[in-house]
């Protein structure tokens, strides 16, 4: 049960720095990507093939991954943010489905669709973390920092910059704001921070595969976003912890019928966000409409 | 920003032959038109006459046909809106374009400040921006609602909100959009008084305007355009006295 308990806790870390990272884009700068997953698994691949090849410390891991990322998310951000918003969500799903394919094929790099074992855990001067109780201090700190970063970048004139471009970007460069460059710096930043959650994620479980990096983990990362309020501080990790807990707290509830638990699970979990939606648009932590 | 000093009532802005074409419909058709150092140019016309397309043009919002705008002796059409607003030519919009999910104070802050870094700044020069939105608030009669969204502002607070931001900027020259239209008398009497003083501050100001009564009395200067042409460029009485435009702008009333 400990064992358990850590192992969510550390799944809520990882997927908070994910959700924290991808509000950072949606919930500040308006741009709404559906590839967070592809710079999770850039980071999960690049740290586990620097830790295996390279060296373990985690300090080279984790800066390599958000390098990798960074980079990658350069290639999407460069065209794509130039026109308007809604090219961003379809160039990024092309990259999503571009980019599980490669996870899928260059097998050198990612294992194909096997993926890669035995990814060393972190380790910090020397020191090797794999138990969840000791990761979960690992995580949890990781995950205080990129929200420190991030709300240092939301409250300074750079997060000022992206309010005002989301608000409108014609009116942003009418006062000098080059919005081009400042919502691609926005898209790399969020990129490079996912990483970390992919470079955490990869030492963590020891193994890895695509099937974690694909569309819907996408989806469910945006769901987090939404879910628990865009543009708040806490709505992501509400978000996260929330989509995380929910699937498993469902299959407790014993009145249910063991045999039809999958289904059940399904249409609850759904009708739960259509009604959240419908009666908190806004999100569990963003203002209420009309207010 | 540049400093080029330009004696008052000298050209600071030219507009040549300026061209635009939506479709077959020519919006801004072969515009001529000198924007001068300090003073006030009203730029007046029936709804539809190309007024904001010319603005358009200018700040880079739209790409022009053909034709130039030279800025201080230098060609800048074509180039990109958040350049040439850096050169010191910043605007308001019709449909003001404000921040809106952002307090009054970030609006404003957020008008000084382009860079993409945070920039280092000393606390005196800190202090002096402060200082200068706070001046603003003030004149704009927006110091109370300081931390409002505004989106939550009435309508005369959010044309103030649009004049406050370009005020705290160091632009040379505004263009404002319909700046006036709607206000009531007191609103309209302190937006007055911000165009003088700030005139007299040495800003060069253009307005658009489609109802000429209502600017009558702060413009040093008078463009009429009419389906894309600039019909008059000259005095206020000279314009207001020319019974052709009048007819055009009155409408054939007699
Ligand atoms: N982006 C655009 N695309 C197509 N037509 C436009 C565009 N902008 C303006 N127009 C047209 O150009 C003409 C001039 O418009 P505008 O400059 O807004 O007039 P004004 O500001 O003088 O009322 C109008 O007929 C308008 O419909
Ligand atoms: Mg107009």
């Amino acid at each position: 049960m400990e064992a358990y308990i850590f192992n969510l806790l550390n799944l809520i870390a990882i997927y908070g720095i994910l959700a924290v990272s991808l509000n950072f884009i949606i919930g500040y700068a308006g741009i709404y990507s559906l590839a967070h997953a592809v710079f999770f698994g850039l980071g999960a691949y690049t740290s586990a093939w620097v830790g295996l090849n390279v060296t373990p410390s985690t300090f080279v891991t984790i800066p390599a991954a958000m390098l990798v990322a960074a980079i990658v998310s350069l290639v999407l951000a460069l065209p794509a943010l130039r026109v308007r918003g809604e090219y961003f969500v379809a160039a990024s799903l092309g990259l999503q489905v571009i980019a599980v394919t490669v996870f899928s094929e260059w097998k050198s790099f990612t294992g194909g669709i096997g993926g890669v074992l035995a990814i060393p855990p972190v380790n910090l001067f020397g020191a090797e973390i794999y138990q969840p109780r000791e990761f979960a201090i690992v995580s949890v700190i990781a995950l205080l920092i990129v929200i420190a970063i991030t709300l240092a970048l939301v409250r300074s004139s750079f997060g000022r910059n992206l309010r005002a471009i989301r608000d409108s970007e014609s009116a942003a460069a009418s006062f000098g704001k080059n919005v081009p460059l400042i919502k691609t710096v926005a898209v790399v930043i969020s990129a490079a921070l996912a990483a970390v959650a992919g470079a955490l994620y990869a030492s963590f479980i020891s193994f890895i595969n695509v099937e974690s990096f694909m569309l819907d983990t996408s989806v469910l990362l945006m769901a987090m976003v939404i879910i628990g309020g865009t543009g708040t501080f806490l709505g992501p990790l509400v978000g996260a912890a929330l989509l995380l807990i929910l699937p498993s707290a469902i299959s407790y509830l014993s009145f249910l019928p063991q045999t039809e638990i999958g289904a059940l699970q399904q249409i609850i979990y759904g009708l739960g966000m259509t009604l959240l939606m419908i009666f908190r648009p806004g999100g569990i932590v963003g203002r209420r409409s009309g207010t | 920003m540049t400093s080029t000093t330009i004696a008052h009532g000298e050209p600071l802005l030219q507009v040549r032959n300026l061209d635009k074409s939506f479709g077959g419909m020519k919006a801004v058709d072969d515009v001529t038109l000198d924007l001068r150092a300090g003073i006030v140019t009203t730029l007046v016309g029936p709804n539809g006459a190309g007024k904001t397309t010319l603005f358009n043009l200018i700040t880079g919002n739209l790409a022009r046909d053909s034709g130039e705008v030279e800025w201080l002796g230098q060609d800048i059409a074509g180039g990109k809106p958040h350049l040439i607003a850096r050169r010191g030519i910043m605007r308001t919009y019709q449909d003001l374009r404000l921040f809106d999910s952002m307090s009054v104070w970030d609006n404003i802050m957020s008008a000084t400040e382009y860079g993409l870094l945070p920039m280092p700044m000393s606390s005196a020069a800190r202090h002096r921006r402060k200082e200068r939105i706070e001046e603003v608030l003030e004149r704009t009669g927006l110091s109370d609602k300081r931390d409002t969204r505004a989106l939550d502002l009435a309508y005369a607070e959010r044309k103030f909100l649009s004049m406050a931001r370009i005020m705290a900027t160091e632009a040379r020259l505004w263009l404002l959009d319909e700046p006036a239209s709607g206000l009531d008398p007191n609103s309209y009497e302190r937006f007055l008084k911000i165009l003088r003083d700030d005139r007299e501050a040495g800003t060069t100001i253009c307005i658009i305007e489609h109802n000429l009564d209502i600017v009558i009395g702060i413009s040093d200067r008078i463009a009429f355009l009419d389906r894309g042409r600039l019909l008059a460029d000259a005095e206020p009485d000279t314009v207001l006295n020319d019974p052709e435009l009048a007819k055009i702008y009155f409408g054939d009333q007699s």
